[in-house]
């Protein structure tokens, strides 16, 4: 909860002036999305394992400095079944693997399967610790300021918003759902039938539910000139100082950079 | 020009922008907790999607599912959230410009007739399924008469033959189910609507699984692709055949979802969207509460 106090000398709600502290944290949140583009685009392009370990290693050391590397485990941990998923696959059955660790009868896990198989997992360790950095370290409301601040239209910014806002109610509400529907008697642990009858009944009354809000925020947003012309006056804007401004930069040329090299063949 | 922008404009009315965060946690919490509670194989993550995309067109529809897929994967945290989901956002564009394809169309508007427009309805649901029987018994009696007839491989054949099977099962017993349940021709269309939807997904999301996952998502589907592979087919073909397989069953039924939904809401709040006449359709609903108050 957000205290409404009053900031001495300003006459501002604190919600209104308060800036993010610490290092990585206090970064412009268009900053970090520059930068977790570049990590993602370097994960992705350059071949083998170079790229996947600048990255995975810049992206550590900088969450261990936001101070967030118990957030980024859960993450990690969060990934855990397509990682298994991605290491059995490609162990036992990747086509054209003829170098066999061991033979278990007609399974024969391969050196080639463990080594693309251990790729893919690095390259999407990396990639998901990169954006998760971002969401981690930035307030949702702050992106949609300084994104709202570079020209995101008010709809573009209303959506994510109200989106995020949305859906943990709208699970709240779907769980109850579910609970109470299971309290009719409805089979969800039963045959695939059975279970397959209950889609519509616990669909329609999630989908009937949030549908219900819509006449009333029409409403609410209109009487609020949602669809009048001209900006949007905004009353907090992250700061996006020159540090910020050539990071930014950088990261984009390095992109560009990226991909111009592997378009043209460079990068192996 | 001035066409172009008004028919961008009118699908991003004030109700347009409302309904649109609507759709996107729509299709989060049944692709996460309905999903799970049923444990089902299909993913139930575009019904807002569609439904933002028939009511109201196909760019709304489009960035609903793009936006959905981004929020899902990199604004929302863990447990909710899964950095899984965001690459497929091109996947979601694309079932969202379908939808308000099909909306313009007005595939999703109910077809109410008599007794004769339904039976019909279901006199065409026997032939289709007597025609794909007739297919079955021709193509897959053997793997020789299915290599003559299709010019595909041996190896594909008992794979064809259960992607075959399944979605004619799937589509015959959903449109049957619709024709009973709703009495409405519209169903046939929306279930066929969706079916394309499906194909259409797959093909755009084998490469997205294949290039970013390595073929796997850490989903149920993943023993179909571990099947295709250890087939020997390439992670391409591997994820665009298990795509092939669950992505039309997901979408017909999400799609006879969408069109229960809009046939069960009132008319006056479908009519106030820009495809809300479409959807519709010109006939007055006869048996709605709406209608019967008015």
């Amino acid at each position: 909860m957000i205290a409404a106090t009053e900031v001495p000398g300003w006459g501002l709600p604190e919600y209104v002036v308060r800036r993010p502290g610490g290092l990585y944290r206090s970064t412009n949140p268009s900053t970090k999305l520059a930068i977790a583009a570049l990590e993602v685009v370097a994960a992705f392009a350059v071949p083998g394992w170079p790229g996947v370990l600048a990255v995975f290693a810049a992206v550590l050391a900088t969450a261990a400095a936001a101070r967030c590397l118990r957030g980024l485990a859960v993450i990690g941990l969060a990934t855990s079944p397509i990682v298994g998923s991605i290491l059995l696959i490609n162990l036992f059955l990747l086509p054209g693997a003829a170098d066999p660790i061991a033979r278990f009868g007609p399974l024969a896990p391969t050196w080639s399967g463990l080594w693309f198989g251990l790729q893919t997992v690095a390259r999407l360790f990396a990639f998901s610790a990169a954006i998760a950095l971002v969401y981690l370290t930035t307030a949702i409301d702050d992106l949609l300021a300084d994104l709202a601040r570079r020209g995101l239209g008010r709809r573009a910014v209303f959506v994510v918003g109200a989106a995020v806002q949305m859906v943990p109610r709208t699970i709240e509400r779907a769980s109850e759902i579910v609970d109470a529907q299971r309290a009719r008697g409805l089979d969800t642990e039963g045959r695939f039938w059975r279970r397959a009858r209950g889609v519509v009944p616990l669909a329609a009354p999630v989908v009937f539910g949030a549908l219900t809000e819509v006449e009333e925020r029409t409403l609410a947003l209109e009487a609020r000139a949602f669809s009048a012309p001209g900006r949007q006056t905004l009353l907090r804007v992250p700061p996006d100082t020159i540090v910020d401004r050539v990071l930014r930069w950088a990261a984009v040329i390095g992109l560009v950079a990226i991909v111009g090299l592997r378009a043209a063949g460079r990068l192996g | 020009m001035d066409l172009l922008k008004r028919w961008v404009a009118r699908q991003f009315t004030t109700r347009v922008i409302v309904l649109m965060p609507v759709g996107i946690a729509i299709d989060i919490v049944l692709g996460s907790t309905v999903q799970q509670a049923l444990k089902l194989p299909i993913y139930l993550d575009s019904i807002g999607t569609i439904l933002v995309g028939v009511l109201a067109g196909p760019l709304a529809g489009a960035l609903t599912g793009i936006l959905a897929n981004l929020i899902w994967g990199y604004l929302l945290p863990a447990p909710i959230g899964s950095t899984t989901i965001g690459p497929f956002a091109i996947t979601a564009g694309v079932i969202g410009l379908l939808a308000g394809l099909w909306g313009q169309l007005g595939i999703f508007r109910p077809r109410r007739g008599g007794r004769a427009s339904i039976v019909a309805a279901a006199v065409a649901v026997v032939l289709v399924g007597v025609l794909a029987l007739y297919t079955y018994a021709r193509a897959y009696a053997s793997p020789d008469q299915f290599v003559n007839i299709t010019g595909f491989q041996t190896t594909d054949f008992d794979r064809s033959r259960l992607f075959f099977l399944a979605v004619m099962v799937v589509y015959v017993v959903l449109v049957g189910a619709a024709l009973y349940l709703r009495r409405d021709v519209g169903a046939v269309f929306a279930i066929g609507a969706g079916l394309v939807t499906g194909i259409v997904a797959a093909i755009v999301s084998a490469p997205i699984a294949a290039i970013v996952y390595g073929g796997v998502t850490g989903g149920g589907t993943d023993a179909l692709v571990a099947a295709f592979r250890a087939g020997g087919d390439s992670l391409y073909q591997a994820t665009l055949k298990q795509g092939l397989l669950s992505d039309p069953m997901d979408k017909m039924i999400t799609s006879f979802v969408v069109f229960f939904v809009i046939g069960s809401l009132s008319r006056r709040f479908i009519a106030r969207f820009p495809n809300g006449e479409k959807a519709l359709g010109s006939e007055p609903d006869v048996d709605s509460p709406a209608a019967s108050e008015s």
